[in-house]
Formats: C-alpha cells, sequence, structure tokens
C-alpha cells in the first residue's frame, strides 16, 4: 500500500517489510480447508525474569522462525546520538565473551539458518528462520548476546563506517529518502520520531563505541525483550528452553522514558527539497490517531485504517482510479497510515507527478478527491470491497510463518496483545462508511497537515556513454 | 567445541532429516504431478490441502526477449494491459470493473514480463465459487484484451516518466551498461528507453498477443487446496479462448560469450554527482540446466552468495568497512546467464573497493574454496533446504522454476544429494570453465575517468 515505511531495514540488503494495517476475518465463509483459531495455536508465557514468550504453532512444514525483540527503537535516542539503536544492531554480531565477532553468523549459516536483524522507530528486532531441530542453538546463541556482548573499538571504527555507507545509500543518494526525512523533522518538533532511524550523518561521524555500549547496558536486559517463535514446534518443550536459556539472565532497572509528547500543531507545515531527480514528488501528512491499548474499543483508528483502503487499497480505489487513470495528475499514487505502534502516527498520501503536470495540480487533486469523499461519504459497496479484502488477506498470510511472528511482536512491542488481533478484525468488519466519513473530516484537515514536495535537479553529470537511455 | 566439528555433526543430522517435508502435514516433499496437456500447453500441479488457498501461474514465452526493434517496453506493456480492459460489446470490461470485480473475489492477479517470459499469477481463495470466478476472469483477461488507445497512451506516459526517473539514479546506469557490455547482441542488451516506448502503438501490442500468447508457449503451474481433477477444469478454462500454436517465430540469436579483451576495452567509468561510486561487474555465464549449475552455486555461497559469511562479505565489509552491501551471484536463465557481483562505496574508496572485489574473485577463480568453505556451504546449504520450500508462495517459485527450465519433475527431491555430491575439483573446473578475470566486463558509475 504505503510506499513509504516507518521501518528502515538493516544489515542484509533485503529489508522486511510488513504492514500491520492488513489484518484479518470473521464470519466470512472461507474454506473448504480447516483453518484453526488463533487462539487455540498460540501460547504466552512470562518468565521470572520478566521475558515475555509467545509461541505460534503452525505445522506446515518442519521450519521455525525465532525472533527476539527489543523494545528500544530510535524514538528511545537522545540528541547527538541518533542512530545509536541501529549501530548497535550491527555491533550486536561482533562477539560475546565467549563467541568471536563474526562466528554468531558462521553458526546460523553452518544451522542452514537465514538470519538478519532491523530496527524501527519503535524497536530492534534480530531474527533465525532454521529447520525445527536447530531452534534450541538459536536459542542459546540469543541469550548469550543479551547478556554478554563484548565487541572491541577497532571492530566498532570499521562497522561505523559502514552504517554511513548505508546511509548515503539509503538517503544522501536517493530522493525519496531525502524526502521523507525531511517530512518527518518537519511533521514533528518534539517527538523523537523526527529523527531518522539511521541517524543524522553528524551524528553517524562522532559517534563513539562507549555510546553503543551504554545502549546496550541501558535496554538489553530480559525484562526488555520479548521472544516470538512461530512454526513446527511443541510449546512446552520451547518454555523449557526458554527457562533453561533466556530464564538464566537477571533483570535489570531500565531507565526511565519521557513521554515527549508532541504539542499541537497550529497550521500547516510545508518543507521543499531538491534532490537529483526527474519527478516531483509530493507527500501530504496530517496527525491522527493510533490505537490506545487502554481504549481498544475506539472506532477512529480502525476507520482511518479503512479509510486509507479506500482510497489506496486495490487497483481501482479512489486516489489511483481519479488522479492517476482518470485525470492523469500524477504517475503513483499511495496512502498509508499505521494504527499500532508506539508514537504518534500521520496518515500520508504520496504521489509522484505526471509528465507536464505540477506539484500544485497534484495538491489540487488530492484535495478535491478528499473534499468529495468529505461531502459525499463514501458507497457500502466500497467499504464492503474493502472489507472483504481484509478477510481474505487473514488466510493468505498464514502461507508465511515469519509474517505471522513479525504480526505478533510488532503489536505486542506498542502494547497492543496478540490475544488483540482477531478482535481488530472483527472492529474493521463493523466501521460503518458513516465513521469513515467522520474520521476523514475530522482529521484531514489543514491545522494538523504537513507538506513535503521534492524540486528535481539535474544531476550533475558529463556525457553518458550511451546516451539515446 | 570447534566450528568444523560443528559443522560436521550438523551435516549427520541432516542426514537423517533426508526427505523433507513441505506446506503439509505429512512432512514429506510433495510430487509434481503433470496434468492432462491442452492446446499443447505444460501443465503441473501439486496439491496442498493445509490453507484453504490456491495459487496459479501462466508462464508464456513472451518475454522482452522478443521486443520488435527500435520497440522494447512492447512484451511489458502487452502483459501490462491484459488487466486494464477485456473483451468487446457486451462482454467487455473496462479496467474499474476487472480491479473490482478482483477486489471483490478477495483475490489476486498480477501480470509481468521480464526478459524471458511473461507471467500472470492467480492467488484465490479455494471455496469452489470464488475460483471459479477468479479463473473465468483471468481466461477472459489472457485471450481477449481490448488494447484501448487511450488506455495505451495513459500508460506509455507513465512508462516513460518512469524512464526518466530511472536514468537519475545510478543503480539503473550501472546496470544498463552492465548488461549492454555483458550480453552484446543479444536481445536481453536492449531495454525500453522513452524514445523506444514512445513508437509502440496499440496494433504493436495486438500483433505481440496474437503470435506468442498460445498453448504451444505456455506453461501452468497451479498448487494448493485442490484435486486433480479441479485442477484440469482450470487448465480448460485458461487456455478456452488462446489458439493452440500460430505462424512460426524467429529463433533468437545464440547468446555470444564475452570475449577476452584487454582492460580498456571491458571496464567504463562514469561521472555521477553522488556520494557512493556504484561499482558492477559480470559476464555471460550458464544456462540453469548446465551440468555445472551445482558446483557454481555451491562455489559462490562461498564466494558471495552467502550472506555474512562469505568471500567478499569478509573481505569488502567486515576487514575493511567499505561497503553496507556486496554480493556476487548467477543468474542462470534458460537460454542465457550471467555472473555479476557489485558494491557501493563512497567516492573516494572506489578504486580500493574495486581492487578488493578483482582481487577476491581472482583468486577465487583460481583456488577455489579450501575444504573447511565447502564443507560450511553444504552444510547451510543442505541444512537450510526446507526454508526454500516452507510456504505454498516458496513452493510456487520451485515449481515454476522447474517446469520453465525443463528440470527434472523430482528435482526438489535430489537437490540436496546434487549438493551434497559437488567436490572442490569441481567447483574449481566449473568457475574456471565459466569465469575469466579476462572477460568480465567492468562499470563504474559516480567516478572519474
Amino acid at each position: 500500500m504505503m510506499a513509504v515505511l516507518s521501518m528502515q531495514s538493516s544489515h542484509l540488503r533485503n529489508g522486511v517489510f510488513v504492514l500491520l494495517c492488513q489484518l484479518a476475518l470473521t464470519g466470512f465463509q472461507l474454506a473448504q480447508a480447516q483453518v484453526k483459531p488463533d487462539s487455540a495455536q498460540t501460547h504466552e508465557y512470562r518468565l521470572a525474569n520478566g521475558l515475555k514468550l509467545i509461541i505460534r504453532e503452525d505445522n506446515r512444514a518442519p521450519t521455525v522462525a525465532h525472533m527476539v525483540w527489543y523494545k528500544a527503537g530510535s524514538m528511545d535516542e537522545t540528541n547527538g546520538r541518533t542512530g545509536v539503536a541501529h549501530v548497535l544492531e550491527h555491533m550486536m554480531f561482533k562477539g560475546t565473551k565467549t563467541i568471536k565477532s563474526g562466528d554468531f553468523s558462521k553458526r546460523v549459516a553452518a544451522m542452514g539458518g537465514r538470519e538478519n536483524a532491523f530496527t524501527s522507530m519503535d524497536y530492534t528486532a534480530y531474527f533465525q528462520q532454521i529447520e525445527r531441530s536447530k531452534l534450541a542453538e538459536v536459542m542459546r546463541l540469543e541469550a548469550d548476546r543479551m547478556n554478554n556482548l563484548n565487541f572491541d573499538d577497532a571492530e566498532f571504527a570499521k562497522e561505523i563506517q559502514v552504517v554511513m555507507e548505508e546511509r548515503r545509500l539509503r538517503t544522501e543518494d536517493k530522493a525519496s529518502g531525502l524526502l521523507y526525512e525531511n517530512l518527518m523533522a518537519t511533521a514533528y518538533k518534539a517527538t523523537p520520531y523526527r529523527h531518522p532511524i539511521i541517524g543524522w550523518m553528524n551524528d553517524l561521524e562522532n559517534m563513539v563505541p562507549n555510546d553503543a555500549r551504554q545502549w546496550y547496558r541501558d535496554w538489553y536486559a530480559p525484562n526488555n525483550a520479548m521472544v516470538v517463535i512461530a512454526g513446527d514446534v511443541d510449546p512446552e518443550k520451547v518454555r523449557a528452553i526458554a527457562e533453561a536459556t533466556y530464564g538464566k539472565l537477571s533483570a535489570r532497572e531500565l531507565p526511565i522514558r519521557k513521554p515527549q509528547i508532541e504539542p499541537a500543531q497550529r497550521g500547516t507545515k510545508q518543507v521543499s527539497v531538491k534532490a537529483p531527480a526527474d519527478t516531483p514528488q509530493l507527500a501530504m501528512a496530517w496527525k491522527v490517531p493510533h490505537i490506545d491499548p487502554a481504549k481498544m474499543e475506539d472506532y477512529e483508528p480502525y476507520a482511518l485504517a479503512l479509510l486509507a483502503a479506500v482510497l489506496d487499497g486495490y487497483d481501482n480505489a479512489r486516489l489511483n482510479r481519479t488522479l492517476v487513470k482518470q485525470d492523469r495528475i500524477a504517475n503513483t499514487i499511495d496512502a498509508g497510515y499505521d494504527m499500532v505502534a508506539r508514537g504518534p502516527q500521520l496518515f500520508m498520501i504520496l504521489g509522484t507527478v505526471a509528465k507536464g503536470k505540477t506539484v500544485a495540480q497534484l495538491e489540487n487533486g488530492i484535495r478535491s478527491v478528499l473534499s468529495e469523499l468529505k461531502t459525499k461519504g463514501i458507497t457500502a459497496a466500497e467499504l464492503k470491497r474493502i472489507q472483504v479484502r481484509i478477510l481474505a488477506d487473514k488466510i493468505y498470510k498464514r502461507d508465511s510463518i515469519f509474517g505471522q511472528a513479525m504480526e505478533i511482536g510488532s503489536s505486542e512491542i506498542a502494547g497492543v496483545s496478540w490475544k488483540q488481533l482477531d478482535p481488530i478484525l472483527d472492529r474493521l468488519q463493523a466501521v460503518t462508511p458513516e465513521q469513515v466519513q467522520a474520521v476523514a473530516k475530522k482529521y484531514l484537515i489543514d491545522d494538523t497537515l504537513t507538506i513535503a514536495s521534492l524540486e528535481p535537479q539535474a544531476r550533475g553529470t558529463s556525457k553518458l556513454p550511451f546516451k539515446a537511455f | 567445541m570447534t566450528l568444523i566439528t560443528r559443522i560436521q555433526s550438523a551435516l549427520i543430522t541432516c542426514f537423517g532429516l533426508a526427505c523433507f517435508v513441505f506446506a503439509s502435514s505429512a512432512n514429506a516433499i510433495l510430487p509434481i504431478e503433470s496434468l492432462d496437456t491442452v492446446k499443447g500447453a505444460k501443465t503441473y500441479f501439486i496439491q496442498i490441502k493445509s490453507l484453504p488457498i490456491i495459487d496459479v501461474e501462466v508462464s508464456i514465452d513472451a518475454g522482452s526477449r522478443y521486443d520488435p526493434d527500435n520497440k522494447n517496453g512492447v512484451a511489458a506493456l502487452t502483459a501490462q494491459l491484459l488487466t486494464l480492459g477485456t473483451g468487446s460489446g457486451k462482454s467487455s470490461l473496462n479496467e474499474a470493473q476487472i480491479a473490482d470485480q478482483i477486489a471483490d473475489l478477495g483475490a489476486s492477479i498480477s501480470v509481468a514480463a521480464s526478459g524471458e517470459r511473461t507471467v500472470l499469477r492467480i492467488r484465490s481463495l479455494s471455496r469452489t465459487d470464488l475460483r471459479d470466478q477468479v479463473v473465468q476472469l483471468a481466461s477472459l483477461i489472457l485471450a481477449k484484451p481490448s488494447y484501448d488507445s487511450k488506455v495505451l497512451d495513459r500508460e506509455k506516459q507513465r512508462l516513460i516518466t518512469a524512464l526518466l526517473e530511472a536514468q537519475t539514479k545510478p543503480e539503473t546506469i550501472l546496470q544498463q551498461n552492465l548488461r549492454k557490455a555483458m550480453y552484446g547482441k543479444y536481445p536481453l542488451a536492449y531495454f525500453p528507453t522513452p524514445k523506444t516506448v514512445a513508437a509502440i502503438t496499440a496494433t504493436d501490442l495486438r500483433n505481440f498477443h496474437a503470435s506468442l500468447y498460445r498453448g504451444d508457449r505456455i506453461s501452468i503451474n497451479i498448487i494448493g487446496d485442490l484435486d486433480r481433477t479441479q485442477a484440469n477444469a482450470i487448465v480448460q478454462t485458461l487456455l478456452a479462448g488462446l489458439p493452440q500454436s500460430g505462424p512460426a517465430i524467429a529463433p533468437l540469436p545464440v547468446m555470444q560469450q564475452n570475449p577476452q579483451g584487454p582492460i580498456s576495452q571491458r571496464e567504463v567509468r562514469i561521472p555521477f554527482d553522488t556520494q557512493q561510486a556504484h561499482i558492477a561487474m559480470g559476464m555471460t555465464a550458464i544456462t540453469r540446466n548446465n551440468p555445472d549449475f551445482f558446483p557454481l552455486m555451491v562455489g559462490n555461497y562461498v564466494l558471495g552468495g552467502g550472506g555474512f559469511v562469505s568471500r567478499l562479505m569478509a573481505e569488502v565489509r567486515e576487514k575493511r568497512g567499505l561497503a553496507y552491501s556486496i554480493n556476487s551471484y548467477f543468474a542462470p536463465g534458460k537460454d542465457a546467464g550471467f555472473f555479476e557481483a557489485g558494491m557501493q562505496t563512497k567516492k573516494d574508496q572506489a578504486i580500493l573497493g574495486l581492487e578488493v572485489m578483482q582481487k577476491t574473485i581472482s583468486q577465487f577463480i583460481s583456488d577455489g574454496p579450501s575444504e573447511e568453505e565447502l564443507l560450511a556451504a553444504k552444510s547451510n546449504l543442505i541444512n537450510g533446504y526446507p526454508l526454500r520450500l516452507d510456504s505454498n508462495r516458496k513452493l510456487l517459485d520451485n515449481l515454476s522454476g522447474i517446469t520453465w527450465n525443463d528440470l527434472p519433475l523430482d528435482t526438489m527431491e535430489t537437490w540436496t544429494k546434487q549438493v551434497e555430491a559437488v567436490t572442490l575439483n569441481q567447483i574449481r573446473a566449473a568457475f574456471q570453465r565459466h569465469l575469466d578475470m579476462n572477460r568480465m566486463q567492468i562499470v563504474v558509475v559516480g567516478i572519474n575517468k
């Protein structure tokens, strides 16, 4: 759905992206084969040291996804040390008291495992995908680096260079990366969501090994961690292994998290970004609520999720139909909203401008689509179409055990229990056309809007060998 | 425990597994069945009842390598417009109606053309009424595209805009130049440009569709929660509106290997205003059915395919901190294939990065892996094989590769045995047979000449 993701992955070249808005189910007559409900397949435990363990049984294949989630993302960083959560993620592969630098990966590779890690604004997560008999060994390895990380300064000096190369690749040389970074820094002035996950370049240049070590001491403790395991496992056996590995670690006192609530926005903010590109781009972002775990009944986040889908949930959804196909103002257009998150959320529309059209025309076009929706509402058929899609996706996503672990982990880290995932789907099914219209009118307003536009600049270059391209 | 003993024990464990299991509760590799032949199409099926879904793939030998001269983009647009209008008169559906129907069925239909083939994929719930309707719709889409000139005009403009944007990105310039250098006069050297796309007409699409979308150029792969009879019925429906064959298609030229030559003829450096230089080197290599496939795959795991533990990763990233991403791979196609390695690093390190890559690859071609590296590679590939088959989506990808490349239908069953059988000598010989630093094409974007 959305081109701009709130998660920036790291380490290997393939990022892992799962959008939480695609949940699903109940009531729809689905299947010839039976799909057991999540509640019967999922088990939750809390170890004495505070570590939460969640197991999703799925016996379709003899494989397992093992993930460790730390509630420590870029939103927990302080000024001057932006990017440290992600830098530490890289350093987690650089050795413990008993495992040499690089050997963690060698061992996982020898097991036939696939591994990676990623840092978001809300969390840092590590994972291995393995054949089921290897689970105990990766649990021992992750428990070891939860408590015994031990990297030297020379490793840090090389790895911080790697991270700066990552920043050059993802942001410095990429117009869409720069646009997103500027949008976030403009929309927010107090919440740490205003800083890029990868960190500002100057902060990276000035980061020292002890910044990463301090981050590790602050946040890498069993009482700030959660283990999510999905796949072909016996829950009670896994629990016993968890007690024997993670269970041996001691809880620690965590730093106090200041709320850093974003003050109310009072009027439209605007930023323009000049970067090498050919196509102008426009991002419009409104401040909107997300799910408050204490008020799961509140309909607004669900209505906003459906609003995003009505605008951009399928090929003939309103934005694409009107602006790309009929009016030919946009070359591409996306809308996105995450209802599950730790911090404040934006409802975003991002478009690239069609040849011969301008950013101003695209903005007007988007405004007119929204204005029609606000005044006339949406049809029941339109909403039903989206709701069917959500139900079907509930089944399709069972095809990936890794996807199931991702969904559980990213919800839990935001304070939304996996037990709420099915009720959330029920609530999505219960949303009415009037409610979708109501949240559009209430939240898609100029006072809380931030607009970012990309002004393409010619790339400085001399003659290319193949000019005809 | 030392690394070596651990690896050995891992290998032993894996022999105990011998027959893996997949996307089924039975935990055994599921057999590929041949379905009834319809209109000359090759048709295959794997039954998996563990989820109430089905996946169908229609592979058409109508990739961009068949683009008419100076009209590169025809294959892509012929495919892309399939879902943007079908039928005529009363039975016609416009793009909005097609999209709404697919959404209402809770299904998805995607179409895309790559260099070798055009692929249409359907995912649907297996409930009979939903499944039947989406297959019916796909059948119509495949056989009766309307190729409306207004829609084509719009899609051409969108494609041109995307191409112009891509030209501002270093990775595009890098890949276009490398493909050109590797493929020479073979059709895969060419790609759409604003000029070639502008020249395309609706008649071009109709001609391309009429001559190449036909039974004898199609294979169909079906997996999921249905039985053989139902799968055969899907094949019948999908092919109902298509001809069995058509006019003879001129054979493609045989791909020529990159010749040996001095560095001045093989390396191109392109100035570009970026912070990083993008570096790639590559050359023509094997097709998928080449007997050296397994030695090269296992060897490349050691060289640059094995994630964090490859030699290129160790030399470029772990030892020197030069790059975030560095890898190498073989891309073996049905009739042509290549080897490529690439990285990005800040400009003042570009020459160093290039040298480290060249030295690492060159040494590997001469010496091959060590005994220990070979063991580690096999351990990873064999122990990790279940991860290649643990979802319907991955099984479809495997099935598709097997049937498109005319591989034996027991390829999934014998895969780990083939990996296990690879020797040090085979790897060394295969790398020396297929790769040569004096034939390697090199492109650096973002560096002064």
